[in-house]
């Protein structure tokens, strides 16, 4: 199976909403178990520790499969990628932050933020120009 | 928990990698992706009659690559549709933007995002909802 047919089997795969279950052989630590089994029950974190661990697993898969689409649409058009600036004034305006009027400001904070953390995200950046933005007020 | 919903034109614009509004919204999709990856829940929600009005038919082998990008569908079942046709009566908008409005209105996210090409109609349908509406 290749990376697409990969990609494409675990969408398939977490968009069947059937209720069936099966019991895994999947082992926890017992310490991560009992965590969120008091979680669950003296915190209402969810239904049941099943639920609990079942939505993260969700959640985090969920993440990896738009992430590698994310990479290979790339990979097969290098010119759709977006910069750093670009995805930290999409989250300005999804955010409805006053960023996104400064456009100028957050293209700054992410060379300056990018040039110090080869690894930054867009929140490093938004935070870095947040600050820029009450230094000068 | 954040809703990030799709109109026609940004279903378009993620459709065709040759658009000019296509890195815009894929840089709102990769913004998805950063947001979880700090653990927040952001989902990418598309009404089923934004489908429709886009020509997005998931069985396609042309709808292949925008299929990966884990956008959910919101179906119209049959509160919703009459949900939108009560919209669509009070605003005279399309069907889709209308289910737009039902969208809004029966997602349980506290924070909700709409990606439109066509702020004043997307207002009209989504009010009184609380909504972001973010120009492409």
């Amino acid at each position: 199976m290749d990376a697409l047919q990969t990609l494409d089997e675990m969408n398939r795969l977490l968009n069947i909403s059937d209720g069936e279950t099966v019991n895994t052989s999947m082992r926890l630590p017992v310490s991560l178990r009992d965590a969120a089994a008091l979680a669950v029950t003296q915190f209402g974190a969810a239904p049941s520790t099943t639920s609990l661990t079942a939505a993260a697993l969700r959640q985090a898969l969920e993440t990896v499969v738009m992430e590698a689409a994310l990479q290979m649409h790339y990979e097969q058009y290098p010119s759709t990628e977006p910069t750093l600036c670009e995805i930290a004034l999409a989250l300005a305006l999804q955010d409805a932050s006053p960023l996104a009027d400064r456009p100028d400001l957050i293209a700054s904070a992410a060379v300056e933020v990018a040039a110090r953390r080869p690894h930054a995200d867009a929140d490093d950046v938004l935070l870095w120009a947040e600050a820029q933005l009450l230094g000068a007020a | 928990m954040r809703s990030i919903v799709l109109d026609n034109e940004a279903v378009q614009a993620l459709t065709d990698a040759r658009s000019r509004k296509h890195r815009v919204v894929v840089a709102h999709l990769a913004g998805v992706v950063a947001r979880r990856r700090r653990g927040r829940v952001v989902e990418v929600v598309v009404p089923t009659a934004v489908r429709v009005e886009a020509g997005w038919d998931r069985t396609t082998p042309s709808a292949a690559a925008i299929n990966r990008f884990g956008v959910l569908d919101h179906v119209l079942d049959s509160p919703c549709a009459d949900l939108a046709a009560r919209i669509q009566r009070a605003t005279s908008t399309g069907v889709a933007d209308a289910h737009i409005g039902a969208t809004v209105r029966s997602l349980s996210s506290s924070e909700i995002v709409v990606l439109t090409s066509d702020p004043t109609d997307i207002a009209a349908v989504c009010s009184p909802s609380p909504v972001r509406i973010v120009n492409l």
